[in-house]
């Protein structure tokens, strides 16, 4: 029988709970990985619609500029700025925002800018992913509300913008929809300090403000790819450094010192926290802006001139597209009806085979599902 | 097509459906098999394009947590994929829950059957409220065993995260006979005491063979847990009657000893499951406790999973499992032998001990399968 040490032991020296996440097995990146990512996406994206390009008017692709992986990157930065906007009319709250923040980007390390974009020309209206992403973190947050009180309270919307792009977008989230967020971390940091030694009892009524500007560098980091490569409490701390960089150094002391006394401690502190807390805050403050408004309207100039003719309705590749699909489609009912009628004379019995027979069966349930 | 369109066409086609074998409202479960192993598999199609909201709370929290979640008693989900405007969530099988194994009246439990029922409980439940999620749901049927006996918690539609203090979360979770008195007084703060109950509920049902708490109204519920454990005080349940929904019942009911209707169980399960079923929610015994409770460490231990009581259906889709993977050596005794089959095999699964004392019930459950057609 187990002592009751040895049953603690076994608890606390179980791995971190965020190292079972899907954030931490699937969405973990270098630097250098994350760029190789980009770039083999923006590569495979242009040769596509080039291609399509070529298909539907031969010569057509010579002279369109396509944009490369840097212009994307900053055009999706650019579309989680808008994100907080929409947030901000919804007064959705912050894990709502988070979620969708970190959903958008996610989708746009599956899919290009260029297939994706607006079903509308003017550069400013919404765009059809970002509304699916947003809609879809209000359920996954539990924080639920109508599609259609969603859809009425954004212009020229339609319900059907957003739900055509669900699929999609859950598909290219691996249905990875737990995510584990920065803010909730800084809470967390937030209410450690207050119990530390020293640290007056009226410490978070007359300090909120140091709160409040480590938040808004959280917010200001979903802006850059610190997600993609730190873990939430690395974020959470560079964000506390950058707005009390001596407290923050207290807090990290406490928990070195936590550490030692039980070095199996879930809470140790690994090397090198240091270097990436410099490297974190370095991202916040150089990259966690919105883009320049003008580098976003010279992007999404070209990308109208570039992106995948199959996506933009009525166009001729557009049409091609459907009618292909169209075409698809009818073939497989033909065939659906051959094998009931081939059944019924054969004389099956709509009630059920006699045991040894081959089944046939003249209800398919998998109806909707073969999609080819 | 696009490559995120082409990655979900290849992971459907990792797995073949193969029968239909249950609908619910929002739901179809097909057994399967993932087709480069033939390993079984259960699919469930959630039909999507009927809900003007798009994919539903329901569905989305399922795949949320069990996305997540990876532990031998709870559901394992292999896979997702969507197809049209269906939601497939690729499930482990499993055979049975413990709803068919208590009402299986052939079946007799032993102490020790129910103290490996109750340990597998508390390890899923543990783990989910480990990661901060409620399961909000659990009761006997939810409960599935997987044909190496092992019990794994199912059906995540209506968890959720632990909320932040000051949160509101909605009253109306929990199937009734299993909802904690706080919920029945539509409290709207609440945490993972409120699971506890349910499992405490199920500890008692696993005993008395029959629902311990079953009201046939929500009103009536309370009235059927204040009968069965005493209408509570105020020192037991310090503010229990500033929740929204409490109204001075008419009768006090007075306190009677667990005793008087578990006459059976030992002091120590009776410990445990006074302590899954206490009133005030702060008090009542979380999973990690209850798993180092004096209850799982004392004789008898608990069943090995492999030698727990399955019922009849479990063991007739086993054989017609074994039967259909072609295991020519057991069918060669001819089609005579063919119903005696499960039984046969379950005594290689248990030790001579246990055969003994499981005799009746072997025998009951002979006599049913030869009789069943």
């Amino acid at each position: 029988m187990p002592t009751a040490d040895a049953e603690t032991t076994a608890v606390t020296t179980k791995k971190p709970l965020y190292e079972a996440s899907t954030q931490f097995k699937h969405w973990r990146y270098s630097p250098e990985s994350l760029a190789d990512v980009r770039s083999k996406l923006n590569e495979a994206a242009v040769a596509v619609i080039r291609q399509t390009f070529e298909a539907y008017e031969p010569g057509s692709s010579a002279n369109v500029l396509f944009l490369n992986a840097g212009e994307e990157h900053l055009l999706v930065t650019f579309y989680v700025t808008r994100i907080t906007q929409l947030c901000g009319h919804f007064r959705f709250p912050e894990e709502v925002e988070a979620t969708a923040a970190t959903y958008l980007k996610r989708f746009y390390l599956k899919n290009t800018v260029m297939d994706w974009h607006p079903k509308n020309v003017m550069w400013d209206i919404q765009f059809q992913e970002r509304l699916t992403a947003l809609f879809l973190a209000t359920k996954t947050t539990n924080n639920p509300i109508s599609l259609e009180a969603y859809t009425h309270n954004i212009p020229n919307t339609n319900p059907s913008d957003v739900l055509d792009l669900e699929f999609l977008v859950a598909q290219s989230l691996g249905f990875e929809f737990s995510v584990w967020h920065a803010h909730r971390a800084l809470w967390g940091i937030w209410l450690d300090i207050q119990a530390l030694d020293g640290v007056p009892t009226d410490f978070a009524k007359t300090q909120t403000s140091l709160y409040d500007t480590a938040l808004n560098y959280v917010r200001a980091s979903r802006l850059t790819d610190a997600e993609f490569i730190y873990t939430p409490s690395q974020i959470a701390l560079a964000a506390f450094s950058l707005a009390a960089p001596e407290i923050a150094q207290q807090w990290l002391k406490s928990k070195q010192a936590v550490s030692e006394s039980n070095p199996s401690s879930p809470t140790q502190i690994p090397p090198g926290i240091l270097g990436s807390l410099e490297f974190i805050k370095g991202l916040i403050v150089n990259a966690g802006q919105p883009p320049e408004t003008e580098a976003v309207r010279e992007v999404d100039r070209r990308l109208r001139l570039c992106k995948n003719p199959e996506k933009v309705v009525g166009s001729k590749a557009y049409l091609a597209r459907k009618a292909e699909q169209e075409k698809k489609a009818e073939e497989k009912r033909n065939r659906k009806a051959m094998e009931v009628e081939k059944a019924a004379a054969e004389g099956v019995d709509p009630f059920g085979d006699e045991l040894e027979r081959p089944k046939i069966s003249l209800v398919d349930y998998d109806d909707d599902d073969d999609d080819d | 097509m696009d490559a995120v369109e082409r990655e979900n066409a290849d992971r459907q086609k990792r797995w073949a459906k193969e029968q239909k074998v249950g609908e619910g409202t929002y739901a179809v479960v097909y057994r399967g098999r993932e087709v480069a192993t033939g390993r079984r598999i259960a699919i469930k199609k959630i039909k999507v394009g009927q809900f003007k909201d798009g994919l539903d709370m329901s569905a989305i929290r399922e795949v949320k947590y069990l996305r997540e979640l990876k532990h031998q008693n709870v559901i394992e989900l292999l896979d997702v994929f969507s197809s049209k405007t269906n939601l497939n969530l690729v499930l482990e099988f499993l055979d049975s829950d413990l709803e068919m194994i208590i009402k299986d009246r052939s079946l007799v439990f032993l102490p020790a059957d129910i103290k490996s029922w109750m340990a597998m409980t508390f390890r899923g439940l543990e783990f989910c409220h480990r990661n901060h999620i409620l399961h909000r749901d659990l009761k006997p049927n939810n409960l599935l065993i997987a044909s190496d006996g092992q019990l794994k918690l199912a059906d995540f539609g209506l968890a959720r995260d632990f909320a932040d203090p000051g949160h509101k979360m909605t009253c109306q979770v929990i199937t009734r006979w299993y909802r904690p008195p706080e919920l029945l007084l539509n409290s709207r703060y609440y945490g993972s005491n409120v699971d506890i109950w349910s499992v405490g509920c199920i500890f008692a049902e696993l005993m008395l063979r029959t629902p311990y708490l079953a009201g046939d109204s929500d009103i009536n519920q309370l009235d059927t847990i204040f009968r069965a454990l005493g209408t509570p005080t105020e020192q037991e349940w310090p503010g229990h009657t500033k929740l929204p929904n409490w109204h001075q019942p008419s009768t006090t009911y007075p306190k009677t000893p667990l005793r008087d209707l578990f006459t059976a169980a030992s002091a120590d399960t009776l410990s445990l499951l006074g302590k899954c079923l206490v009133y005030e929610p702060r008090k009542r015994i979380s999973a990690l406790e209850a798993l180092n409770h004096p209850y799982f460490f004392a004789i008898p231990y608990p069943t090995h999973p492999s030698k727990l009581p399955r019922c009849a259906a479990q063991l007739a889709s086993r054989a017609a499992e074994e039967a259909e993977g072609g295991d020519i050596d057991k069918m060669s005794t001819g089609p005579g032998v063919k119903a005696a089959e499960p039984n046969n095999r379950k005594r290689k699964l248990t030790s001579p001990e246990e055969f003994r004392v499981r005799s009746i019930a072997r025998k009951l459950d002979f006599t049913k399968q030869a009789n069943s057609p």
